[in-house]
Formats: C-alpha cells, structure tokens, sequence
C-alpha cells in the first residue's frame, strides 16, 4: 500500500467547511425513509416468541391456539422440517440456528416465529403459544463459567466446556518480547484490577427488515450495514441468482456495527424470506426495543495488569490477564501498535456466559484501548508523573520508539511529523494543561467539589481496509450521477464522495449526487472499521478521474452518427488543452473560452424527430459519459511492517462531588489527526459524537440482569441510560491534519475511535480528582463513594 | 397495545360511574406517561378493560393563590406549574420539584395529579408480562430483596406486605413539606396521609376515587422552601433520592421545619429526625450535617444500595441550607 | 384500590352527562332537553387537523397517536426509538405544546390541532435550514424529534438563550451525540425569525 501521490496543494472544495450536507435536509425535514417506515401493501409482521430464562429449553410447544387466532397467517416452528437443527451461514464468518429450540440469554429470539397482520395481532398470537421449559442452571460472570465442573450455559453450541474459541487471535496468549526479561528491568512494578460492565444497546432504530418476493425474484428492504452482501446470502440460502435479488438500503437510525457483525443478525432475514415464500406476502421481521437488547458490545471484560517500568516513565513490561464473556479482542495490541513498550503478554480467556452474543460495537478496540488507557494512567499515578509526558516517552511502535516511525515516514514519502507531539501540544493549549494539572485529591473548587482532569492517547485509527466499487454518469443535464450501493450510517459519508468526485472532475459540489439506497449493483465499502472514508475515497478519485478523460474526449473529438456528424465542442483541441472548474469546461490558455458541462454533453435535437433540445431516446448522439472504478485498500486491520502514524488525544476536566459521588463533566478536548480532513463539520461531528457516546456509556450504561434469576431488568431506554444532551460539557474539538495517512490526501478514519477512546477519559480524571481509583465501568455515584469509604 | 375500551368523560360523577361499573378493571388516565407505559409492557396481572380518560372534565385545570392558600387543579401540567410566577416565588420546592420531573416533553403531558398517583418503577414490578409475580401485584414474594436492589428502600420495607420499592415521585415530597392536602372526590387528605402500599397501590385511594385538586397554604413569613433532587442523568431520570425542605427561621433560629425525603422508602419519607435536630437552631454547615445525620439514623440500607445512605444524608443536609 | 360498596348504578345523560338515579327520569329527561339534538359520533371516529389539513378517521382506542400519523396517514417523519416516552423522537406539537406521541392515545386527539415535522417542513421554517447548515443530523433518526421540539420552543419563546434551548431539548436523545450542534442551529433559526418579523414590522 502506497501513500496517495496526487495530493494536489490546494483545494477547491475538499477542507472546507459549508459544503451542504446531502441527505441534511431530508433528515431534518423528516422525508428520510428508514427501515422501520416503511409499510407495504399486503404487509405480515413476523414476531418471535422470547424465552423467559437464561439458560433453557423447550420440551412442548403447542400452537393451535395461536394459529386460530384471526389475522395470523404463519407460524414456524423450531421443529419444522425446514429448520429444525439447521444452522445457516453468515457473512459474519461463522453459523447460527435459524430457530432454535434451546435458549442461552434470557430474552433470545427462539422457538416459534409468528406472521400475522398487525404487530399486535403477533404479539397476541405470542402469548397464546404453550411453552414448557426445561429450566437449566445459568451462569452471568465470565470467572465463574470457567471454573472446573460449571454448568454448561451453551450446551448444545459447547457441550465439553465454557471456554469459546477465539475469534480474533489464533492463541490465547498474546506474546511481544519477553515480558520476564522486561520485568527484571523495571525499577518499579505494580499490578492492579480493572473491570469494564456488560452494555450495547446500540440501535436508535429497533432491527427490522423486510423480504417481498416477486415470482423467483427476491426484494429485501434492510437495517443492516451489510445491503449487498446479503444477495450473496440469499444465494447460499435459498438458491436464487444473485442478479434476481434485489436490495433497498434505506437510512439507518444509527448503527454502530454491534448488531450487524452478530452471526445472528442475518437470520431474522432468512426467517422472513422463509415465511414471505410460504404466505405469498411481504413479510417484515421486527424487533420491539425490548427484543432488541439481545447483543452487546465486546468489552464486557475483568482484567489483572502487571506492569514493570523505569523512574524515568519507560514501560518495560505488560502483562495482562483479562476474562472476557462471550467474545474477545486482543487487550494487548495497541501497545504493539503504538508505543515502544518491547514485552507485552496478554492472556485471554474468554467465556460462553448466559447473556447475549457480544460484537464491536463502536469499536472493536474497545479492549486495546481500556488495557492501554489503564496502565498509562496507573504508571503516571504511581510516578507522579504528567500523563502527557509518559505518553511521550513510550510514543513509538512494535517495541521501538518513535525513531523508527521516522524511518517509516521518511521510506514512503510521508512528512517528518510527529503527530503525537502535535496533538498534545494543541490539547494542551485548548484545555489549560499547564495551568490546570495538579496531584491527585490536591484541588477542591470554591463550590466543594473536587476538581480532576484527565488526558488520554492512542493511534488514530487507520485500518485501510476493504474494497468498493462504483460508477459514474453525467446526466444528459450536466447533473453528475454516483452509481453505489451502500448503507449510511449518518457520518455525511455520501456528501463527502461527492465532494472528492466535484472536486476531481471540477464539479461544484451541488452539481454530483449519490443515491445510495438503491440497488445498482455496485457496492461501496460498507460502514465498518473507520475505514470507508479510505477506501471510498479512492474509488471517487478513480472513478472522477476516468469520467474526467472521456468528458474531455467528447468535448473535444467529433461524433460520427448514421445521419451527421456533430462536430465537438472544442474544435482544434486535445483534451489536454482543456480544464474543468465549477461545472464549466475551459480552454487552460485562455479560460474565457469555455462551456458548461451541460452544454458538452447535451444531447442537441437527438430525440425521435421531434425538436426538443434534450434527446436520449431514439436518436441519441454520442454514448453516455459513464465511467466506473473498484479500488481495494488493503488487509484487515494492519499489514507487517505498516505503521500507524498518526495520532489522538483527549483531555477531560471533572467536578467529583466528594460527598454524593457524582462526577460531572466541565469540559471535553478532542484532538484527532485524521491526516486530511476532507469535510471538517464531519470530523468534528465525529469527535464531539464519539465524546457523548464514550463519556456517556462509561458514567451510565450497563445491562443490569437479577442475579437470582437471570432475567435483564433494564431493558427500556428509562433504565438502560444514554447520555443527554447535559449529562456531557462544552467539549471543544481540534482537528491536526499531518497528511500521515495512506487515505487519499494523507487522511486516516475517525469514525470510531474517539468514541472507542473517551469510553476511559474519565478514570483518570476521577483519580485525579479524588486520589482513588474507579476502574470499573460505568463509574456511577455508588461506586465513587465507595471508593471514598462513604458506602 | 391489547385492546381496551376507552371513555372521554365529562364530568367526575361519569367518571366515577364508568370506574364503578367496571369494578376494578378501569383505569383512569390523564397524561398517560405512566399508565401507557405499563399497559404496553403488560406489567400488571390483569390488563385494564377500560380506561376513562378524565383530561376531558372541565375545570380541573387551574392555578390560583386565593385565601392564604395555592389551589391547583389536578390536571395542571407540570411544566405549567414549574414556569408559574406565584409557585415559583412562595411554593419554591413544588415548582422546583416540577421543573426536576422527567423530560419537558413528559411535563408537558403529565399533570400534578398524575405525578402524585404514579406507580412505583421498581425493575421488578416493571418487567414485561408479568416476569416477576411480586408482592405489589398481589404475588408471595419480594424479588428486590434477594435481587438487585441498588435503587431500592434504604428504609426497610412497608410494614404490611414487605415491599421495598421506592415512590419515584418528585413532586409528593415537595407537597409534604410544604405541608400540601388533596382534594378527591370524595374527601380531603393532607398529603402525607395520602399515600399508602397494597396491592398495585401507592396510594389511599379507592376504585372510584380521582383527585381534584391540591392545596398548598400559603407559607407563613420568613419561610423558604427548597428541592433537590439526585439522578443519575441530568434529564428524563427518575429520582434516585430526592428532598424536600420548607423552614421558617425567626431571629436566626429555625421555628418550624419540615423535611421530606423521596425515592428512598416505599412512600414518601418525612425526615422527623431531622426536623427535630435543626428546630431551635441556626441554619449552618454544622447544623445542617447532623440534621442530615439524624434523618438517616434508622437506614437499613440492603446489599447494594448503602450509597442511599450517604446520598439522602447529604441533601437533607443541602435543602435545609438552600433554605437560609 | 380499597374495595369501597358497590354504588347502586346511575343512569348516566348521553347527551349532557347528568346523572339520574331512575331510567324514568333519564328518558323524561333526554326528550325534553336533547330531543332535538344530533346523535354522537361514533367512538372512535375523530376529527382532527393536522399540519393545518383536516382529517376524519376511524380509531382504535388502543392506538397511539405515533400509530395513527406514521403507520395510518402516512406522516413517517415521527419516529419510533424507545417507544415508552423517554427519547422525544415522536415529538409532535399538540395544542402548542411538544408531547410524545407514542404516549398519546389517538382517541384522545378529536378536535386536536397537531403539527408535524412535515408541516414544519412545508412552511419552510428556518430550523430545517439551519439544522442542516449545522450538520444537527448524523443518522437522522433522532433528528425531527427535536426540530419539532425546538419548533414548539421558539413559538412561545422567540429569543431564547442557550440554556434555555439546552432545558427546552433536554428531552430528547441522541446515540450519534448531535448535542453540541442543536442550541447553534435553533439560535441561528431564532435570529432569522426575529429578522423578518422586523421587516415585516417594518413594512
């Protein structure tokens, strides 16, 4: 992978800011169309039954009540011949059951599926279903469901042991170095426990999803981050060409991948293209906020750290040891990837628990970052230590410090920036560091509370990955046409290709438009990873770029018809002699001499004999400016000897109220160098929106289940808590731009990262405050005070 | 929603008449921010038949100081009673309390009445389908108590049925301390006589009786009220305690107080202790702190909701010093 | 509640409500006061104007509100989040006031004037421009809640400062976390109202 080599000095469009959203003024006029908008004619809505339990199975299901019931027109069975035991591959690299007749959280869709006219109709129809259960022991806490002789919480999926396979790692101890050697180094080592809680709840929009078929041909409407992928599913499944499956992706009410990376997630699809073939109806599956509880994100995990460093803040060794429920990611990776730290050990065990199946749920670094994020905080704490200047110090990659990034940077035509240094230099300054920092439990505030602050680092994410592919047409107008499929998921991804496509093909901006929703049978790459913006990117410069070249063909060659010639609209010219600019074509030498685009590809009395100015029928005069481009960026995640290279930092100031134990937050600084910023309203959205997301989960969200029972007890947005507009202050956002990306224009990802990181901006800044530790997440009042001895 | 049938009445004598021929099986609503909640979770054992909509009833909504005293009617809204000038400037705590309530939206729908009759929101109770058979719903057994009990009675459970919900309202502890009554429609209550624990029962109230109206008597001179309320969102969060404090103080000296504590007790919780500690003496730090001391003398917090304790300690302590 | 005797029953007025303890007295009642009045609409149907056009429609009693404007009339600009009144995404404006639709129930609404994110739309107020001028939407779907909202706020509220637009959205949740957006938008939206009310005043 090379960096972009055709970043042009200035630009016209792409940094600016005022460039009109394209989908803003649909989304705030409320004319933006998602999933669970829309109702079809002859619509079934497909329910399913829930189990009570955490950890049972189902001895008699009896449904003849159900079934008489008016307005219900399927029911499907677990035990149906053509489900029954089947599991059905997913996109997501593994299998799920279709519908199974066996429970491992308490709230799984399992057991019977009704199709009835009305939701309510459904959820009568579930409610006259005669279940009995065999009830089985169930275990909640990761540490538990591993001791010898537990009780099997899956047995059906892990019949010998608790233990899961790991998804994301090929052993269970991660190993860099020697973390032996680095202990004995150390002048000092300290160990210590931090704990994040079960949460998710991700979706605004509860799941749903709809399957129409027409004769052999399919339809489907999807909430899901992966539209095209889906033909492929429909073709392992039922068999049907992929060219006969047709795919809407209307907006998305906020995904954060979670949902669309749970094996299960693909299922409830097959199931109501299942019943769809079986009532000849439309049927649309649908999750009430209830059901929807039903996955969460990957760090619901517990870990022990070990960790060796020198007086002077060089960290010698990590050793982790974490518990993780139901999935896992390597906690161990980001000092790999962005510090000099030469011996890292982390060992992962992670356990099938009773709750639900867990995913990167904005992001998958969640574990990475918490590990690194914690030692970092901890190590300062233990030297007396300013935070930023410890970062500073271990600042580097795969064991070795920042010298070697240098070397990188200087092999592959990169800057010789130091991203790190920048962004804390302009954090600090933002948020008062040098005036405001002080020793833990040191400031108490006119008002009586204590006063923290807090600063956090990592890389910025830059996965590079994935692949796209799209097409471009200049509409007989002059109105340029992106051809993609893809789903949004709201970070302005679509306005921003159409920006890089005006801006190199010299389009004004409001001239080029992607309709995503629709299947054109070109995928882009899909939302994930923080990386579509890198990809996408690239597949908009190709792709302008080739449109550009035959534009200036037509403009500049004559057109042999059957019945005339139509001579060019620059006579004696090459296409190097031309440029565009704002929708208008000129002549480079003397710009005065110039067209529309409009005009260019005019299709001048080409209709069926009659004299409209516009043709396209049946006399058309030269073939459509079409052009199309696939570009792929890379491996997943990082390839050997790549290294990230830019980097993010984030201050927090808090008020800890020492006698209630509530921490409020005065202010946010978020500083990202996302290399380029090609739309900076949409980083800093980004930033201020990954803020609310990771302050607010870590202070208040958490599934809460009775231990007794197994039963979630928080499943509604009254008492599982997202943030409010209040429960978060000014934050204050800086956006660095180094150009140290392999994006197009030097740019990397922000999609996730803050969010990712700002989950821990607050445990320091609580230590800071009060001179205790609360490294369990979220950290809630009663957690505070009883760190303070006051509970 | 299940089906339901539905009365607009006009007047409470048909209201009254609508609940009595339904026995026990109407419900009567106003805002609906509570009742509808419950109805689509089908908390309850038995699903209401009918609900008698009395938002219909003219003359229910007022707001008026008249004879040394604060009428309201029952459907005033919330946030008409948060933003009036007359409740804000003598009847401090109630429109503080208002204000506190919820989100603007809920207050905008919800009226005094309805806060004060709400049901109580223990996760238990609340569980859709009737997960959870409990005491409150006429079931053999609290599952608060061997459960998760971090929002639950730090005052022990109600003497009779040994419930340990809390009563999430944030108006009725405003109301008791500035010494409030009821009017229903068939009698007048003072407001700490209003409410009481059954079965699906917060309050006193028989089958067919609706409030009208409350009264507040206009608080004598030199009286300040105060509320405060702790949660852990600033918006849209129930209480997870809250406090209420009207005090006269004449020469420096405190001569009436009245403190009423919420969402710590299976109603709401008038702090005598702490009344007696602070009568007779001045409103400062010290005072104030073993005021809040003594309010909590008799907490028998469970497992995991000590830090109740603490948090009433200290907002008995601070709305007796927001009442200097 | 308390089980309290069993009132004998009462004959109840269709017409006036009045009760009588005979059915005698209600019959000689009904025909010399309300002989000559119409008979009551039938439950359920209901009349009511929303974004300043009238609808008649036959109801449930068990629909919400939210049920009626997005699933029966089509108006899909409200929308369903946490569909138990505490997220503000089904905000629509009823008798001026921001209320939660999926907490209404539509047979209360007969007589109603409610206005929608459609209707507000359609007037072109200045908050979708500036809503979209301040990048106030990430995904959307929380995005005509508090429009609508902030709507209801700037009819009663014309200059409003930023805390109290903050007081006035509190209600309404954001995953994508639009928050610091949304007080610069509805300020802007308030600046151009008070603007062409000069002219207008002006004029």
């Amino acid at each position: 992978m090379e960096r972009d080599k055709y970043i042009p000095d200035t630009f016209r469009i792409l940094g600016k800011r005022g460039t009109r959203r394209i989908d803003g003024f649909r989304k705030a006029s409320g004319t933006a169309v998602y999933t669970r908008d829309i109702i079809l004619p002859g619509m079934l809505y497909a329910k399913w039954l829930t189990c009570p339990y955490p950890n049972a199975k189902i001895i008699s299901l009896d449904t003849q009540r159900a079934e008489e019931l008016p307005g219900v027109r399927a029911i499907l069975r677990y035990d149906d011949p053509e489900v029954y035991g089947r599991r059905i591959p997913t996109l997501q690299g593994g299998e799920e059951d279709i519908l199974a007749g066996y429970a491992y959280f308490q709230g799984q869709q399992v057991g019977a599926v009704v199709a009835a006219d009305t939701e309510e109709i459904a959820d009568e129809a579930l409610k006259l279903l005669r279940v009995t259960w065999e009830k089985r022991p169930f275990i909640l806490e990761a540490r538990e469901a591993l001791e010898p002789g537990a009780p099997l919480t899956r047995p059906e999926w892990r019949p010998k042991s608790n233990l899961m396979p790991l998804f994301f790692q090929p052993t269970d101890t991660f190993r860099f170095g020697d973390v032996e050697k680095g202990f004995k180094e150390a002048d000092r080592i300290i160990e210590f426990k931090a704990r994040r809680r079960y949460h998710g709840c991700s979706d605004a929009e509860p799941v749903s999803g709809i399957t129409r078929w027409e004769g052999e041909c399919a339809e489907l409407w999807l909430h899901h981050q992966h539209p095209y992928e889906h033909k492929w599913m429909m073709n392992m499944w039922f068999g049907i060409p992929m060219s006969k499956v047709k795919i809407n992706a209307p907006y998305n009410g906020a995904m954060f991948g979670g949902w669309n990376w749970i094996d299960y997630s693909m299922v409830p699809q097959y199931v109501s293209a299942l019943l769809a073939k079986r009532t000849r109806k439309p049927v649309k599956w649908i999750f009430d906020r209830r059901d929807d509880f039903t996955f969460g994100s990957l760090d619901a995990m517990e870990s022990e750290f070990k960790v060796g460093f020198k007086e002077d803040g060089t960290i010698t060794a990590v050793k982790i040891k974490t518990y993780f429920e139901n999935l896992s990611f390597e906690a161990g990776l980001h000092f790999v990837e962005n510090t000099k730290i030469p011996n890292v050990e982390s060992q992962t065990l992670v356990a099938q628990v009773n709750k639900g199946p867990v995913h990167a749920i904005r992001c998958e670094q969640l574990p990475p970052a918490f590990a690194a994020i914690h030692v970092f905080n901890h190590v300062a704490a233990e030297l007396e230590m300013d935070p930023i200047q410890l970062a500073l110090k271990n600042d580097g990659a795969e064991g070795e410090d920042i010298v070697k990034l240098e070397d990188f940077k200087r092999k592959h035509g990169f800057p010789l920036r130091d991203s790190l240094r920048e962004c804390v230099e302009a954090g600090k300054k933002a948020i008062g560091w040098d005036e405001k920092w002080h020793a833990p439990g040191a400031h108490k505030l006119p008002n009586g509370k204590m006063h923290g602050m807090s600063f956090i680092w990592d890389h910025e994410w830059d996965d590079n990955r994935g692949a796209g592919a799209a097409g471009l047409m200049i509409q007989q107008d002059g109105s340029v046409s992106i051809i993609a499929l893809r789903s949004d998921v709201g970070v302005n991804a679509e306005s921003t290709y159409c920006q890089i496509v005006a801006e190199e093909l010299g389009m004004r901006p409001e001239d080029v438009f992607l309709r995503q929703q629709d299947d054109v049978h070109l995928p882009l790459m899909t939302p994930d990873g923080s990386c579509n913006l890198t990809t996408n990117g690239y597949v908009m410069k190709k792709v302008a770029k080739r449109a550009k070249k035959k534009l200036l063909e037509l403009a500049t060659t004559t057109v042999h018809m059957i019945e005339r010639d139509v001579p060019p609209a620059f006579p004696d010219m090459n296409p190097e002699d031309l440029d565009i600019k704002d929708s208008i074509i000129y002549v480079k030498k003397d710009p005065s001499i110039k067209k529309t685009v409009a005009e260019v590809v005019k299709d001048v009395k080409g209709s069926f004999m009659q004299k409209h100015e516009y043709g396209a029928i049946q006399n058309t005069t030269h073939e459509p400016i079409y052009a199309w481009a696939w570009h792929r960026q890379g491996r997943l995640g990082k390839e050997p000897g790549r290294q990230r290279l830019c980097r993010q930092a984030h201050f927090c100031e808090v008020e800890v109220d020492p006698e209630t134990g509530e921490v409020e937050v005065t202010k946010v600084v978020n500083v990202n160098d996302v290399g380029k910023a090609m739309s900076p309203e949409t980083v800093e959205g980004q930033q201020y929106g990954g803020t609310y997301m990771g302050i607010g989960r870590n202070r208040s969200e958490e599934y809460i289940w009775d231990p007794k029972t197994g039963v979630l007890l928080n499943g509604n947005l009254v008492d599982y808590k997202f943030a409010s507009m209040r429960d978060v202050g000014p934050i204050e956002t800086v956006i660095v731009e180094t150009s140290l990306g392999l994006g197009p224009y030097g740019s990397v990802g922000i999609g996730e990262d803050v969010a990712t990181d700002t989950t821990n901006l607050l445990q320091g800044a609580v230590y800071n405050a009060i001179g205790k530790w609360v490294d369990d997440g979220p950290i809630t009042p009663k957690k505070v005070l009883e760190a303070l001895g006051k509970a | 929603m299940k089906k339901f049938a539905h009365f607009n009445a006009r007047s409470i004598d048909e209201a009254v008449s609508y609940l009595n021929r339904y026995g026990g099986k109407a419900h009567v609503i106003a805002g609906g921010t509570d009742l509808l909640g419950k109805m689509k979770d089908e908390i309850l054992p038995k699903y209401p038949e009918a609900l008698v909509n009395i938002r219909t009833i003219p003359g229910l909504e007022f707001v008026k100081e008249e004879g040394r005293a604060l009428r309201l009617g029952a459907l005033v809204r919330l946030e008409d009673i948060g933003k009036d000038a007359i409740v804000n400037k003598n009847y401090t705590a109630l429109a503080e309390a208002a204000r506190k309530t919820a989100s603007p939206h809920i207050r905008e729908m919800g009226t005094i009445g309805g806060n004060l009759c709400q049901d109580i929101r223990c996760w238990y109770y609340r569980n859709p389908h009737n997960r959870f058979p409990c005491l409150r719903k006429g079931g053999g057994r609290c599952y608060a108590i061997e459960g998760d009990n971090r929002y639950h009675s730090i005052f022990g459970g109600s003497v009779e049925e040994g419930c340990y919900a809390v009563h999430p309202s944030d108006t009725a502890p405003a109301l008791i301390a500035l010494n409030g009554r009821l009017k229903t429609s068939k009698r007048m209550l003072n407001a700490e006589d209003f409410f009481e624990v059954g079965v699906e029962r917060t309050t006193v109230l028989d089958r067919d009786e609706i409030v009208t109206e409350i009264e507040i008597p206009t608080p004598e001179a030199d009286t300040k009220s105060a509320f405060l309320k702790f949660a852990i969102r600033k918006s849209i969060d129930f209480p997870i305690v809250n406090c209420a404090a009207m005090i006269t103080s004449k020469g420096g000296k405190v001569t009436d107080a009245r403190i009423c504590l919420n969402a710590v007790y299976v109603i709401p919780y008038r702090a005598k202790k702490a009344e007696e500690a602070i009568l007779g003496k001045e409103i400062s730090e010290k005072n104030a702190e073993a005021a809040g001391e003594a309010a909590v003398s008799d907490a028998k917090p469970l497992k995991d909701n000590r830090y109740m304790v603490q948090i009433a300690r200290i907002l008995v302590k601070r709305s007796i010093l927001a009442c200097k | 509640m308390k089980d309290s005797p069993n009132d004998k029953s009462r004959y109840l007025c269709p017409y006036c409500a009045r009760v009588f303890d005979a059915l005698e007295d209600l019959k000689t009642h009904v025909f010399a006061e309300h002989k000559d009045e119409p008979l009551r609409r039938p439950e359920g149907l209901i009349r009511l104007k929303i974004n300043g056009e009238v609808h008649e429609v036959q109801v449930e009693p068990n629909w919400t509100l939210y049920q009626l404007i997005h699933d029966e009339l089509g108006l899909t600009g409200a929308k369903m989040f946490c569909d138990r009144g505490a997220c503000g995404s089904c905000t629509v404006i009823m008798e001026g006031r921001p209320i939660l639709s999926c907490m209404t129930l539509a047979i209360e609404c007969d007589g109603m004037e409610i206005e929608t994110v459609e209707g507000i739309a359609a007037k072109e107020h200045p908050l979708i421009e500036s809503y979209v001028k301040h990048h106030c939407m990430q995904c959307g779907y929380c995005t005509p809640g508090f429009v609508v909202t902030a709507k209801a706020l700037l009819d009663r509220n014309p200059d409003p400062s930023e805390e109290e637009v903050k007081d006035a959205l509190a209600g309404n949740l954001c995953r994508c976390g639009t928050y610091p957006q949304h007080p610069k938008a509805v300020l802007e939206a308030a600046q151009v109202l008070n603007a062409r009310r000069e002219v207008k005043n002006d004029a």
